[in-house]
């Protein structure tokens, strides 16, 4: 007798995995951006100045910065799951170790080196990467979750901080947070594997693939670009124009966490808290936005469309925050900036797999981002610059965000019909010869 | 120079910006209008909640897996991990 009751099929493997590097992700930049909690407590115990802590939050962001491709060879070497977990075990434990600070030298080390090179490990440029494995069809989903825990982090890792400070005090703050770190280390342990094949399964949870007229496996489908190593991805164009694109995203989200607020206040007269109500409003969305971005590259497809798309967005979201000169225009803009804030990331990091494949994606995606990083650095200075030389944020954003229209020409134009691994199809093999 | 430190600082805690920060503060003893401590043990219940669902999820699936694999013939790879 034929047995015809049929079974709900298992959750894919690499959903858990997904859920694990949310986790990771989410504990990880959440420790990382509760630092500016601990600024005034550890200034006011030991007489620092915010110039004086600040230069270990530089020197953070600096090796963080560069240390991604790095930290990407090493993933594309030795894998994700080693990389990952000895990462977590070092960012826990400088984590916790900052309760020992007992001189500027002190945290300049353990946060601005040790524990910034460690959260370079389980860095969305890696774990997009190990997304990328896991995941071919949903690959802009898989990643778009892991993006949007970042933002899910910061709202809330850092009121946690904030409360655990109040409650208790910065040293037992520290330690508080390294162990919520730690917590993530079972997690990884159990769910972080390479790729599916380690685990018998294919990409997406998809049946074995079907095998050619000889009976052999058909030959997985690979753009023209596919790259062995990271240098020769640089030598095609759309590494340069996503890179580019990547710039400037970089230059105009850094440019706003910083001045935003004080643009509100200052140039439009608003109260601190409706600005930071705004600010917060905005990055809700952004976990939205970074969500349908993902969902609607897979769905529909045209990658580069949607990224332009995207860049296009936040460029009219630049000219209603210019030209709208009240409370409303500034909703507005957070309406319409909100969507774009992390939607480029999912956008841009499964468009760099689909175009250059997995063999060397952790260094090309830790160089695109440090690409994204240095953007955001150089606009931050010239924004404050320029203010103080014309005493308004309307020269400074007006520059950044006119950058963003080139940005959209640029992501547009990349030939992803040509190069994505996506739209190839299927190559047969070979007939032998005298067949 | 000093641009570039403040910079740092406020990057440094993108979600952590100063007004932010004080705001979302505001809305939560708004909310919970308790000490630290209660929203403490809340926020950490939420935070140490999600690997726990993770793992649940994963072992209630055991049983569909399981039947997947006797469905299919393989040899379950699963079952060593976790």
């Amino acid at each position: 007798m034929q047995h015809t009751e049929k079974t709900k099929k298992p959750t894919y493997y690499g959903w858990y995995v997904c859920a694990a590097t949310v986790f990771i992700g989410f504990v990880a930049i959440g420790a990382r951006n509760s630092f500016g909690v601990f600024v005034v407590p550890m200034s006011d115990e030991f007489g620092w100045n915010r110039f004086t802590i600040s230069i270990a939050a530089a020197l953070g962001v600096l090796v963080n910065g560069l240390s991604q491709p790095f930290m990407g060879q090493i993933f594309d070497r030795t894998g994700g799951r080693k990389l990952i977990l000895i990462s977590l075990m070092v960012l826990g434990g400088a984590t916790a170790m900052l309760a020992l600070t007992f001189h500027i030298l002190f945290l300049a080390f353990m946060f601005g080196v040790v524990a910034s090179m460690a959260q370079s490990g389980p860095a969305l440029s890696n774990t997009a990467a190990l997304m990328s494995r896991w995941f071919k069809r949903r690959r802009a989903t898989a990643i778009s979750i892991n993006s949007a825990a970042l933002s899910l982090g910061g709202m809330i890792m850092v009121p946690f901080s904030m409360y655990l400070l109040q409650a208790t005090n910065w040293r037992t703050a520290w330690v508080g947070l390294g162990i919520v770190v730690l917590l993530s280390l079972p997690l990884a342990y159990l769910f972080i594997h390479e790729r599916p094949s380690k685990k018998g399964l294919y990409p997406d949870g998809d049946p074995e693939p079907p095998t050619d007229a000889a009976g052999a496996p058909r030959r997985e489908v690979t753009g023209p670009l596919e790259v062995e190593n990271w240098r020769q991805s640089f030598k095609s164009a759309p590494i340069w124009q996503m890179a580019g694109s990547y710039f400037v995203c970089g230059t105009t989200t850094f440019v706003l966490s910083v001045h935003f607020i004080p643009f509100a206040m200052e140039d439009r007269g608003i109260s601190g808290s409706t600005a930071a109500t705004i600010f917060g409003y905005m990055m809700g969305l952004n976990i939205i936005g970074a969500l349908g971005a993902g969902l609607l590259a897979d769905k529909i497809g045209g990658t580069k469309n949607w990224l332009a798309l995207v860049y296009l967005m936040r460029g009219t979201a630049y000219i209603l925050l210019l030209t709208i000169d009240s409370v409303i225009g500034l909703w507005i803009f957070a309406s319409v900036a909100g969507f774009s804030w992390v939607a480029t990331l999912p956008l841009t990091s499964s468009l760099t797999a689909d175009v250059y494949g997995l063999k060397a994606l952790g260094t090309i995606s830790g160089i695109t981002f440090m690409f994204h990083q240095i953007g955001g650095f150089s606009s931050v200075l010239l924004a404050g610059l320029l203010f103080d030389v014309t005493g308004s944020y309307t020269l400074p954003f007006a520059i950044v965000g006119a950058l963003l229209f080139p940005a959209a020409l640029s992501a547009f134009t990349i030939k992803e019909r040509k190069y994505s691994a996506r739209y190839q199809k299927p190559v047969e093999a070979a007939p032998a010869a005298g067949d | 120079m000093v641009h570039f430190f403040t910079f740092i600082l406020a990057h440094q805690g993108d979600a952590a910006d100063p007004e932010l920060v004080h705001w979302i503060k505001t809305k939560l003893d708004s909310l919970f209008g308790t000490g630290p401590w209660v929203v403490v043990a809340l926020m950490g219940l939420v935070i140490i909640a999600i690997p726990l669902f993770i793992v649940a999820a994963y072992l209630l699936q055991g049983k569909r897996r399981s039947e997947e694999a006797a469905t299919s013939g393989q040899v379950k790879p699963e079952k060593r991990v976790p």
